[in-house]
C-alpha cells in the first residue's frame, strides 16, 4: 500500500508528533472530564435526594399524626415542619390546599396528584418550577375513620437549584482543565518532537555544510544508542567522504604539476623557434606550426580538466559579479562578434560567484557556438523571478532534444561534434559550463530558438545576488 | 642598461626554455637552479626582477620569497603550476608581487614583468607630495613616513598606496586597482589586491586589524581615509 497516498501522511513529521500528543491529550481529557462530572453529577443528586427523603418521611409521619386530631390546623402544621435547604411543603386534601410560603397549589403538576392518589407508594417527580429545577415527593395520607376528609396528601418540594449550580461550576472547572491538558499535550508534543527531530536537523544541517564545501563537518557524538548508529555511521561516511575528496584534489595538483611544467618547456621552446621563423624552411615551419596547434590544445585540454577536477571541490571566490560588464569583459577579450541584448529587468544585475570561472562559462558557450554553430548570433541577458538568464544563440543545425542532455556530460560530443572528427575538442567545454553552473547555484541547458528558426540556444541561469 | 632578470627553476629544460624566450623578448636573464643558490648570489647578481618557481627542492619559493623581501623590494613574480588559492595566497603573502600560472606565454610573462617595472605614475608626472592623516607620501622619492618614520613599502605596495591616495576617500574597486598596479585587464585575480591590502596594512596601520587608513568597502572595493 502506499503510505504516501493518505493525507496524514503527507503533513510534515513534526506536525504529526504534535498532532498525535494533541490528538493524545484532547482525548484523555474528554474522557476524563465527562467521567468525572457524571459520577460528581450522580453522587451529588443522590446524596441530596436520600437526605430530602429522610426529611419528607418524617415529616409525613407527623402530618399523619396530626390527622388524627380532629380538625388538624394544617397551617400551623406546616409552619412547625423541619425544612432542609429551602424544601416546602404542600398538603392537600379534596377540595382544600395549604401550602407553605410561597407556593401556590397549582405548582404541583397534575399528572403527580393523581398517581399520588392512585398509587400508596411514595412518588418522586423532577421537573422545572419557576425555571428552577426542582424534585417534589409525595404520599398519600390516610386520615382516621372519625375524619371527613378526604384524598388527603402531603406533598415536598425540594430544590435542585444549587446542586445544578455546584455542578455548572465543577462543568466549568472541568471545562478549564481539559483545556489545559490538551495545550499541556501540545506543549509535550513541541518539546517532543523538537528533541525527536533535532539529531535529524543536525544531521541535515551537517549534510549542507558538506555539500557546501566544508568537508571536515562532523555530528557530534550522543549518548542515545539508537542515534549512536546513525551519528557514527553519517561521520563515517562524511569522514570517507573527505579522505576520497582529498586524495582526488591531490592527484589532481600532482597532475598538474606533472602537466603543465614540460609545458612550460613546449610553450617557451615554440616560441622561439616562431621567433626564428624566417629562417626555417617551409616544411619545419609547417611542422612548426603543427605543433602549436596541438600544445594550445593540450594546454586548453589539462586546463579544462584541471577546472572540471576543481569544480568537484575547491573553494570558489565570492565576489559580486555584474553580469553585463562580465559579458562585456567577455566579448570584449575574445573573437566572437554577435549582438548583445540586457533586456530592463536585469540590468545592473549581480551575481554571487568566481568572476573568472563565469567569464569562463561564457566563453566556452562562444567557443561552442564557433565550432559547431556557426558563430554565436546573439547573446542575451535576462530576468526570469529569482534568476539570471544568459542565453548565447547561433544558427548552427541545433541540438536534436535526444541530445539535450547528454552534451553536457563529460567526454561526449554531440552529432555536430562527432562530424567534425575526433580532433577538436575533448567534450569537456560544455561540461565545464555545466558544473561551474552548478557550483554557483544554477544550471545550464539548451534548446531550440524561441523563434523557431534553425539554430541552438545555451541557456545558463543563475540566482540572483541581492543589490546593494 | 637593459634589464636583469632572474629565474629560478629547479628544471633545467624548462630554465634554458624560458632564457631563451625572455631573451628574444629582449630581457637580460640570470639563472639560478636552486632557492639557496639564488639567495647566495643575489647581491651581486642584483637583477631587476625575480621570476621564482614555488616548487622548488629544499628551499621552496614561498621561503625564497620571505628571504629577499627582508633584503629586498626587487618585483618578485611567483611560477605556480598550481593555482589552487592555497598556493596564490601563500606565495603573495610571503612577498610576491604577483603570480603566474605554467604553462605560461613569454610573451604574457614579459608584459608581466613590464607592468610591475612600470614606475609609479607620479613619479613620472612629479605628483605633490601627500600627507594622509599621520601618513606622509612622498610620490618624487618613493617614500611614505608614519608619524615622521620612514616605512619600507615594495613597489607594488608603494604603487597601490599612491594609487588609493590619488583618490582619497572614494572607494576604488579591486577592477580598478588591479588595472592601475598590476595592469590586467577586467580578469585579473581580486586575491593578488586582497593580500596586498592586507600587507600594505601590517606597515601603515597602527592596528592592522582595525585598519583606520586602508578601509574594506564589503562588495564595494578598498578605499583610502585620513
Amino acid at each position: 500500500m502506499d503510505s504516501r497516498g493518505l493525507p496524514w501522511r503527507r503533513l510534515p513529521l513534526r506536525t504529526r508528533v504534535i498532532g498525535a500528543f494533541t490528538l493524545g491529550a484532547a482525548i484523555a481529557a474528554l474522557v476524563l472530564v465527562v467521567i468525572t462530572y457524571g459520577l460528581s453529577r450522580q453522587s451529588m443528586l443522590q446524596q441530596r435526594e436520600e437526605s430530602s427523603e429522610r426529611q419528607f418521611f418524617a415529616n409525613a409521619r407527623q402530618v399523619q399524626s396530626s390527622l388524627r386530631a380532629e380538625d388538624p390546623d394544617f397551617t400551623q402544621l406546616l409552619e412547625s415542619l423541619p425544612s432542609l435547604s429551602g424544601s416546602r411543603s404542600i398538603i392537600r386534601t379534596g377540595d382544600e390546599t395549604w401550602t407553605s410560603l410561597s407556593l401556590t397549589p397549582s405548582d404541583l403538576p397534575p399528572v403527580l396528584i393523581s398517581t399520588v392518589l392512585e398509587f400508596p407508594q411514595a412518588q418522586t417527580m423532577r421537573y422545572r418550577l419557576d425555571d428552577q429545577p426542582v424534585l417534589t415527593f409525595g404520599l398519600q395520607m390516610r386520615p382516621s375513620a372519625a375524619s371527613a376528609l378526604e384524598g388527603v396528601a402531603y406533598f415536598e418540594v425540594v430544590p435542585l437549584a444549587e446542586v445544578e449550580s455546584t455542578l455548572e461550576s465543577l462543568a466549568l472547572i472541568l471545562l478549564v482543565g481539559g483545556v489545559l491538558t490538551v495545550l499541556v499535550g501540545v506543549g509535550i508534543g513541541l518539546w517532543a518532537s523538537g528533541g525527536l527531530l533535532r539529531p535529524l536537523t543536525d544531521i541535515s544541517d551537517a549534510a549542507t555544510s558538506i555539500a557546501h564545501g566544508r568537508f571536515d563537518t562532523r555530528l557530534e557524538e550522543v549518548s542515545d544508542p539508537d542515534l549512536d548508529a546513525l551519528v557514527r555511521s553519517f561521520n563515517e561516511m562524511a569522514a570517507a567522504m573527505e579522505t576520497r575528496i582529498t586524495r582526488d584534489a591531490r592527484f589532481s595538483s600532482d597532475v598538474s604539476h606533472e602537466l603543465r611544467s614540460p609545458l612550460m618547456t613546449l610553450r617557451a621552446s615554440i616560441d622561439v623557434m616562431q621567433h626564428r621563423r624566417e629562417e626555417l624552411p617551409e616544411r619545419t615551419r609547417q611542422a612548426l606550426d603543427l605543433l602549436n596547434d596541438e600544445v594550445i590544445r593540450f594546454e586548453n585540454l589539462v586546463q579544462d580538466l584541471l577546472d572540471l577536477s576543481r569544480s568537484d571541490s575547491g573553494p570558489m571566490q565570492n565576489d559580486l559579479v555584474n553580469i553585463e560588464e562580465l559579458v562585456r569583459a567577455t566579448l570584449a577579450s575574445s573573437e566572437a562578434t554577435t549582438s548583445f541584448e540586457v533586456s530592463p529587468n536585469a540590468q545592473g544585475a549581480l551575481v554571487m560567484g568566481d568572476k573568472r570561472r563565469l567569464a569562463q562559462v561564457l566563453d566556452n558557450l562562444l567557443r561552442n557556438a564557433e565550432k559547431y554553430g556557426g558563430g554565436p548570433t546573439r547573446i542575451t541577458v535576462s530576468s526570469a523571478g529569482k534568476n539570471i538568464e544568459i542565453a548565447v544563440e547561433d544558427s548552427g543545425p541545433g541540438v536534436a532534444p535526444s541530445e539535450r542532455e547528454l552534451i553536457f556530460e563529460r567526454f561526449t560530443r554531440g552529432a555536430a561534434a562527432r562530424k567534425r572528427g575526433a580532433g577538436d575538442g575533448a567534450g569537456l567545454g560544455l561540461a565545464l559550463v555545466d558544473e561551474h553552473a552548478r557550483r554557483h547555484g544554477g544550471a545550464a541547458r539548451v534548446e531550440g530558438k524561441p523563434d523557431g528558426d534553425s539554430g541552438a540556444r545555451f541557456v545558463v541561469t543563475l540566482p540572483k545576488a541581492g543589490r546593494r | 642598461m637593459s634589464i636583469q632578470i632572474l629565474t629560478i627553476e629547479d628544471d633545467e629544460r624548462i630554465r634554458t626554455a624560458v632564457r631563451f624566450a625572455l631573451e628574444d623578448e629582449g630581457w637580460n636573464v640570470l639563472e639560478a637552479e636552486t632557492g639557496e643558490q639564488a639567495l647566495e648570489e643575489f647581491d651581486s647578481m642584483s637583477p631587476d626582477v625575480v621570476l621564482v618557481d614555488i616548487g622548488l627542492p629544499g628551499v621552496d619559493g614561498f621561503e625564497v620569497c620571505r628571504s629577499l623581501r627582508r633584503v629586498s623590494d626587487v618585483p618578485i613574480i611567483m611560477v605556480t603550476a598550481r593555482d589552487d588559492t592555497h598556493d596564490v595566497v601563500a606565495g603573495l603573502e610571503a612577498g610576491a608581487d604577483d603570480y603566474v600560472t605554467k604553462p605560461i606565454a613569454p610573451k604574457e610573462l614579459s608584459a608581466r614583468i613590464r607592468a610591475l617595472l612600470r614606475r609609479v605614475k607620479s613619479e613620472d608626472t612629479g605628483l605633490a607630495p601627500r600627507t594622509v592623516g599621520d601618513l606622509e607620501i612622498v610620490p618624487e622619492e618613493g617614500v611614505v613616513r608614519k608619524s615622521g618614520t620612514e616605512i619600507h613599502l615594495t613597489k607594488t605596495e608603494f604603487h597601490l598606496l599612491c594609487e588609493l591616495s590619488d583618490q582619497l576617500g572614494k572607494v576604488l574597486s579591486r577592477e580598478h586597482l588591479l588595472e592601475e598596479v598590476w595592469g590586467y585587464d577586467y580578469f585579473g585575480d581580486g586575491r593578488l589586491v586582497d593580500v596586498h591590502v592586507r600587507r600594505l596594512r601590517t606597515k601603515v596601520e597602527t592596528d592592522p586589524a582595525h585598519p583606520r587608513h586602508v578601509v574594506t568597502v564589503r562588495g564595494m572595493g578598498y578605499k583610502l581615509q585620513p
